[in-house]
């Protein structure tokens, strides 16, 4: 499997206090576990089964995922930030990996 | 002794019945309801106060986008009662997010979505929606 990529996008600049969108999705196969290959044979299940979005160190959202979550994993919020700072992103796989990405939120 | 016709027609109708008694809980034989105990701790649901915005019908089981909103809540979990699981994720909303969010699931055939919200003073919200597929998702 290619090592699963994660993108976020968030607007350019924000306003204080202000929601805002937040648009975020990994590449990731989601193996629900039900499925066989060509071969007839169980692919295990692999999922990404935890998503959390940090601010300041603090927890904005955390999502847990079951195998019903489509493949790539696609997750939108909306949220508002009291001044300028560090978004980070993780999303953990089954398999005890952990995917990580930061953005930087500018506000006016 | 030879099976009189009346043997027959009660024999018939008593197979129909058995048939139809198991077909009657097919739609929770994912064990929804369980699941959506487990979450709730048991708790009494409410309907409305969540908002699933999800469509009627749609082409591509594998890739259904939903979305909940359900003002004031803390939590929000989704649910399915067709697919070999029920559950689809758990929405922990911090102060700073709006109890909002948009996901993409996945449906094995045409089934009911259930979003049940946990609001901040502990009740709990829920709707459901019917969503039909033309090509399911979990093949």
């Amino acid at each position: 499997m290619a090592e699963p990529t994660p993108r976020v996008k968030l607007p350019k600049s924000v306003e204080a206090g202000v929601p805002f969108t937040v648009k975020t999705r990994i590449t990731h196969p989601m193996h629900t576990g039900e499925r066989h290959d060509s071969d007839g044979e169980l692919v295990p299940r692999r999922i990404i089964n935890r998503f959390v979005v940090s601010y300041g160190g603090e927890v904005a959202i955390a999502v847990d995922l079951e195998p019903a979550v489509s493949a790539d994993p696609y997750i939108q919020f909306e949220m508002a930030v009291p001044e300028s700072g560090l978004l980070e992103f993780q999303w953990v796989d089954d398999d005890g990996s952990v995917y990580s990405l930061q953005k930087h939120v500018d506000v006016d | 002794m030879a099976p009189t016709r009346r043997d027959v027609l009660l024999l018939g109708a008593s197979a129909t019945a058995a048939a139809l008694i198991p077909a009657g809980t097919v739609e929770a034989s994912n064990g929804v309801d369980r699941a959506i105990d487990a979450f709730t701790g048991g708790a009494a649901r409410l309907e409305g106060g969540v908002l699933l915005d999800a469509p009627e019908i749609f082409d591509n089981g594998g890739a259904v986008p939903i979305r909940v909103v359900a003002e004031g809540a803390r939590r929000i979990a989704l649910f399915n009662d067709g697919n070999p699981n029920p559950g689809v994720a758990v929405f922990t909303f911090g102060p700073l997010v709006t109890p909002e969010a948009t996901i993409r699931i996945r449906l094995a055939g045409s089934q009911n979505v259930y979003a049940v919200a946990e609001m901040a003073d502990g009740t709990f919200r829920q709707t459901s929606q019917k969503i039909a597929v033309t090509v399911g998702g979990c093949g």
